[in-house]
């Protein structure tokens, strides 16, 4: 019969914790884009850092929405009463980078989204604008944008261009609002700064996301993105991930000032999900456990897995990977006031993702999925593969870096030369002009980035077509520049050799030989970290 | 042919010739006769229709036959199915009625687990007229007799009790099917019973199925037809059924709204209580059935393509 | 006197075509070709004179010829058995150094008065390659009376003889001829100022092409394409601004000139493929010669621009609409003869050649050298010269026995 069996026989969630190898641990699964490796680590000289098992959501998801639209934080009024009729509305929120991988039906914007437009409805606004706050990043499809606010919605305001992708590229649809102490501009979108209220409907999965950055990043272009873009910027955050000691972070609170100093209204509405990547049950929920408590079901799928994985094409296996969407949860949604708002929601982030680990090592190795923000339903491309590694996981951590300066970081993915031609046009050029010439992000920085923002193809492909911007596989390079600096090697294992070799980075076929590799650098018996993510998890490096 | 036909009448007669006790003996004239134990009607015994063996052959029933059937004749969309998420034991499913299709319809799609413990709230007078037609209604769609007009003391008993049991509960509210298209008022039954009960109200707007079998119709047309779930509903405190029945309406006109126009209109025009009514304007017949064919305007653009050789 | 000759003999350059489809340069071993050892020649006329190979290169025409895949088309135009060989240093009987300009025209001939084409210095148009004193026969090195630069001796007209400068090595005096066609192909481009210019192939012909537009022209980006890496270091070296892989060419070209493409647009989006280009570039020289490059070469050049075929084609299968749309301009650029310089003066490609070579030092491009015993072995690297790190193909002469025998 129909009984009311809520989850809440399962034991509370762990919080995860720095495994110490020694000769009994068994070896650790390794993600390796679409596909796993099992990887023996050094005993003795090894640790893991294992990320914390998903909190639980919240049982009255729609509830805790409404609560917090009718209870905001800071300086800000309940939602309806900021909602009257004549009103010029715009809810701006995450694209499709976020959350990674996507999640299932219904989307957590689909829910906020309509519990907003439900007291709009009721406080008799007319003029409601949706727009996908996606910068230079590429527009979404009309599937994805289904997705992501749900059929209702779509289906009232898509057929009327009431929904729709910034066009960052629009002479007539951006404007400068002004400029911060520092001489950066602030680009932004038209209509939402001519709006009475603008919401913005965030989803903060990892610490970098939120506050400021949503709408200062999220509806700006080229004009204001270079000012904290850039390989200085980048290189004095350390990491971006943490906001107080982020250079990036920094120039996009300026910003907001700015922003708001302009008169622009806004209530942002944050959310945090949990870790629940894999979930707990089904196929892939062994990746979300420790290897030593897999019981016989999950060694038998996790062989079958591996062996099926390895006689599939790369296409059916980027279908398959391609389709999975994570049960993710809501842990947490605040409103109102952005910095207020976002404080809290960083806490709730931290409490999901933080592991506390002490003192630096000599190597960090990390196996990259096969996901990053910028290859949904598509292809991951070298420079993917390097800024997955250099620039988020490497920067997962508060503190210091978990390698010391001058160590080695050990990433392992196929990097396939492969590109997609749709979503990723300027990447191929940069791939094939640029890095041939140097590696070096200054010099890239200096040579070339004015000839791709600027190049009238590729903003073309950007307006019309579903590319990322031409500068955009600049920007990705930017990202790993902190990392460059830091490091004294990079080595990829497992990846076409050409490929690795032309981003500047050494090859390996095996572990083993990398470590090898890298003890010319570090010296013999080097101490390892491995980063085990996904699911999420940052180091709090003391 | 003929040979069949004239053997099973000749077998027939020779029955009929056996008198009783093999065949039943008429009431003599001036006695009064027993008063039959009335087991038709409201008083017909499902139970049996809810054992283990009787719930499979439903099953097997819904999906193999019903499902099948109703994807070809109303090639039907499901709309709102996100918003049961939350709904967590039994609930009464509330929907507008215009033909005998809709009943299937629903079966297949109301979510699981609700669909299969469900019971339907059918005609007593209807449905539970004859001991076969009450047989195959209780096996084939897990038929319950209730009242058209209003809930008897006996149907409701029995329907609170199931309720309690963990059963869901499939009514209409407007008691009937339209006669014409438009809706009828709605009868307090569903909200009683949730108030009762301590269940959920999830209303749900059919539209569509009254071109598939209008009442009155035997063979059944194959039309388009959309199947929209809302928010379930819950009683507020000390809230009246009359007062529940009616936002149980009212949240079925919005969801009428959302089908035929967009969600945001639908949403805008229940707050300003403007939903376009589902009974219909206070004119004649004919042009009453004028207003309805309106609705259905949305034609299909067709892609035009160079042909691919 | 030594000498490799190609006979006529239909059963062998069969053989020659199907070998050379299998591995390019096997011709040699199958087909028609022979290494013969008999009296010395006879002149063909009065004013001819004696010429005694130093040096002689393997061109890729040469090449198509071991292979049988040379087109049919030149059949009448030569006369059979011939020494192939057209790229020579020599010495004549008083030990002076020459370099052979081979075209055959109505002076070597002895037709007058000349054809028109002859009297204005463009000898390679020479409309009378079949008449004359002398057997049928475009230029040395196909034609039977003449004999041809792969021997121990052969027959020159004087005005077929430029004298080498004693600076010039022998490998630099061999380099002037295949210079001499880069040089004409460099200028029968007529490259606008500041223009840019994409060379299709980076085998010998590219890369004298490429130094040739460097030097003689004034172009804002060269462009080529390379296939191995010894190819991509010259092609800089000489002047290539940018050098990418075959493939890579339609993208180079669209960053460097700033257009747009056409791409394969379906429902949903247009693609970020470049199969076409909008606008391209002002000149493509075509240094390879097949379907697949002039095919690309037209996809990227812009709208009245100009393709130059240099290297020599065959019958290609080739899509003309872009062709027609664009209106294009397709050209032919055969050997050398006389340039016109932007200053209106006259001079001879090969006078230019001379000093190209001189400037850029191109005898760097000679790779290896071979006796006329090795040839079959000298057959198959020149056919596989860019593979292998090679360019020019010499064969040395100077130690022959039979080349000092008086």
């Amino acid at each position: 019969m129909n009984t009311n069996n809520k989850e809440t026989s399962r034991p509370s969630p762990r919080p995860g914790f720095v495994l110490d190898v020694d000769k009994n641990t068994p070896p650790i699964v390794f993600h390796h884009g679409e596909n796993f490796h099992l990887e023996k680590l050094p005993a003795g000289r090894s640790r893991v850092v294992y990320p914390s098992e998903p909190l639980e959501g919240l049982p009255d998801p729609e509830g805790a929405i409404k609560d917090a639209l009718l209870n905001p934080l800071g300086d800000s009024d309940p939602l309806p009463s900021l909602l009257k009729p004549g009103m010029k509305l715009t809810i701006a929120f995450d694209d499709i980078s976020l959350p990674l991988p996507p999640m299932r039906k219904p989307d957590i914007r689909q829910r906020i989204i309509e519990a907003v437009l439900d007291m709009a409805a009721e406080a008799g606004v007319d003029d409601v604008h949706l727009i996908a706050a996606l910068a230079l990043h590429r527009r979404m499809t009309e599937d994805e944008l289904r997705h992501a606010v749900g059929d209702r919605v779509y289906d009232s305001f898509a057929p009327k261009g009431l929904l729709y992708n910034l066009d960052a590229e629009d002479p007539e649809g951006m404007v400068v609002l002004g400029e911060t102490p520092h001489g950066e501009e602030v680009h932004f979108c038209r209509r939402a700064a001519e709006s009475d209220l603008l919401i913005y409907v965030n989803i903060n999965l990892v610490s970098m996301d939120g506050g400021h950055k949503s709408t200062a990043t999220g509806l700006a272009g080229y004009t204001g993105l270079r000012h904290h873009h850039n390989v200085h910027t980048l290189r004095n955050s350390k990491s971006i991930m943490d906001r107080e000691n982020s250079a990036l972070h920094a120039s996009n609170w300026r910003m907001g000032d700015v922003i708001k100093d302009a008169g622009v209204k806004i209530f942002q509405i944050e959310t945090t999900v949990n870790n629940n990547t894999f979930g707990r049950e089904g196929p892939l929920a062994l990746l979300q456990k420790r290897e030593w408590e897999w019981n016989a079901r999950d060694r038998g799928q996790f062989i079958a897995m591996q062996r099926g994985l390895n006689l599939l094409p790369v296409k059916a296996k980027r279908h398959i990977f391609g389709g999975w969407q994570s049960p993710y949860e809501l842990t947490s949604v605040q409103a109102g006031e952005v910095e207020a708002v976002h404080k809290k929601t960083i806490e709730n982030v931290y409490a999901q993702q933080l592991v506390t680990v002490e003192g630096q090592t000599d190597i960090l190795t990390m196996g990259l999925p096969y996901i990053c923000p910028y290859n949904v339903n598509s292809i991951m491309n070298p420079i993917l593969v390097m800024c997955l590694g250099l620039g988020y996981f490497f920067n997962l951590y508060k503190g210091k870096p978990l390698v010391r300066e001058g160590g080695v970081l050990i990433m392992s993915h196929p990097t396939p030369w492969e590109f997609h031609p749709v979503h990723h046009p300027s990447y191929i050029d940069f791939f094939e002009q640029v890095l041939t010439e140097t590696t070096d992000p200054i010099e890239i920085e200096k040579r070339y980035e004015k000839q791709f923002a600027e190049d009238e193809w590729y903003i073309h492909l950007y307006r019309n077509s579903y590319a990322y911007h031409g500068v955009h596989p600049l920007y990705m390079w930017y990202w790993g520049s902190h990392a460059m600096e830091h490091l004294g090697r990079i080595i990829i294992v497992g990846g076409d050799q050409k490929a690795v070799r032309r981003l500047g980075f050494q090859s390996a076929s095996t572990l083993q030989d990398a470590l090898e590799i890298a003890s010319d650098v570090v010296g013999p018996q080097p101490t390892i970290t491995h980063l085990k993510t996904p699911p999420l998890v940052m180091a709090d490096v003391i | 042919m003929k040979s069949v036909y004239s053997l099973a009448t000749s077998f027939k007669n020779k029955f009929l010739k056996l008198g009783f006790p093999w065949v039943s003996a008429s009431t003599p004239i001036g006695v009064d006769s027993k008063s039959k134990n009335n087991s038709l009607g409201a008083s017909y015994d499902t139970e049996w229709a809810r054992r283990p063996a009787a719930r499979l052959a439903r099953a097997v029933i819904v999906e193999t036959l019903m499902r099948p059937v109703m994807s070809f004749l109303a090639t039907p969309t499901r709309k709102g199915l996100d918003r049961l998420e939350n709904l967590e034991g039994p609930a009464i499913f509330a929907a507008n009625h215009q033909s005998h299709a809709d009943t299937p319809l629903l079966i297949t799609s109301i979510p699981e687990p609700w669909r299969h413990e469900l019971v339907i709230g059918a005609a007593a007078d209807y449905f539970f007229n004859t001991k076969a037609t009450s047989a195959i209604s209780a096996l084939a769609i897990g038929a319950v007799p209730i009242d058209r007009t209003k809930v008897s003391r006996q149907s409701g008993d029995m329907i609170s009790e199931l309720i309690g049991e963990g059963w869901s509960l499939l009514i209409y509210p407007e008691g009937g099917r339209s006669p014409d298209g438009w809706g009828q008022p709605f009868r307090g039954g569903a909200a009683y019973l949730a108030i009762r009960c301590g269940v959920p109200v999830v209303p749900i707007h059919i539209s569509g199925t009254g071109k598939i079998l209008r009442k009155g119709r035997n063979l059944p047309r194959r039309s388009k037809s959309t199947v929209t779930f809302g928010y379930p509903m819950k009683p507020e405190n000390d809230e009246s059924a009359r007062s529940f029945s009616t936002r149980i309406e009212k949240e079925v006109r919005s969801l009428a709204d959302e089908t035929a126009s967009s969600w945001w209109d639908a949403r805008q025009r229940s707050y300003r209580n403007s939903s376009p009514s589902l009974t219909g304007p206070e004119i004649g017949a004919w042009r009453r059935s004028w207003a309805l064919s309106d609705n259905d305007g949305k034609t299909r653009k067709r892609r035009r393509r160079w042909p691919v050789i | 006197m030594k000498a490799l000759r190609f006979k006529r003999n239909i059963p062998r350059y069969a053989a020659a075509k199907i070998a050379g489809n299998i591995m390019p340069g096997s011709g040699a071993s199958f087909g028609p070709i022979d290494l013969i050892q008999e009296e010395n020649s006879k002149s063909p006329g009065k004013d001819w004179v004696k010429v005694r190979p130093r040096l002689s290169g393997i061109c890729g025409s040469d090449l198509a010829t071991v292979d049988g895949k040379s087109a049919r088309y030149f059949e009448p135009l030569v006369s059979f058995p011939f020494t192939p060989g057209h790229e020579v240093v020599g010495n004549l009987d008083n030990d002076s150094r020459v370099v052979l300009e081979p075209v055959l025209s109505c002076t070597s001939r002895n037709i007058s008065p000349p054809c028109t084409p002859c009297s204005e210095g463009k000898i390679g148009n020479c409309e009378n390659v079949t008449l004359g004193e002398i057997s049928s026969g475009i230029q040395t090195g196909s034609c039977h009376d003449t004999g041809g630069g792969w021997s121990t001796e052969f027959y020159a007209h004087p005005s077929q003889l430029h004298s080498v400068p004693d600076e010039f090595s022998d490998e630099a005096a061999v380099m002037v001829e295949p210079t001499a066609c880069g040089v004409h192909a460099a200028l029968a481009a007529e490259l606008p100022d500041q223009g840019v210019v994409a060379i299709l192939g980076s085998g010998t012909l590219g890369q004298v092409t490429i130094s040739a537009l460097r030097h003689f022209t004034n172009p804002k980006t060269i462009i080529s394409t390379a296939r191995y890496p010894e190819q991509k270091r010259v092609a800089a070296q000489l002047g290539s601004d940018i050098v990418v892989n075959p493939e890579e060419i339609h993208r180079a070209v669209r960053r460097a000139c700033g257009t747009k493409a056409i791409t394969n647009v379906s429902e949903k989006a247009p693609d970020g493929r470049v199969d076409r280009l909008t606008g391209g570039a002002d000149v493509v020289i075509d240094c390879v010669g097949s379907s697949k490059s002039i095919s690309d070469a037209l996809s990227i050049t812009k709208p009245n621009g100009k393709v130059v075929l240099v290297g020599m084609p065959a019958t290609v299968e080739l899509e003309l609409t872009p062709l027609w749309h664009r209106e294009l301009q397709l050209i032919g650029a055969y050997t050398y003869g006389t340039e016109k310089l932007s200053d209106g003066k006259t001079t001879s490609t090969f006078d230019l050649a001379f000093e190209l070579v001189k400037t850029a030092k191109l005898e760097e491009l000679v790779s290896a050298c071979y006796s006329l015993n090795d040839y079959r072995e000298a057959l198959k690297h020149a056919a596989n010269a860019g593979a292998r790190g090679a360019f020019k193909i010499v064969f040395d002469l100077r130690d022959e026995r039979e080349r000092n025998i008086k």
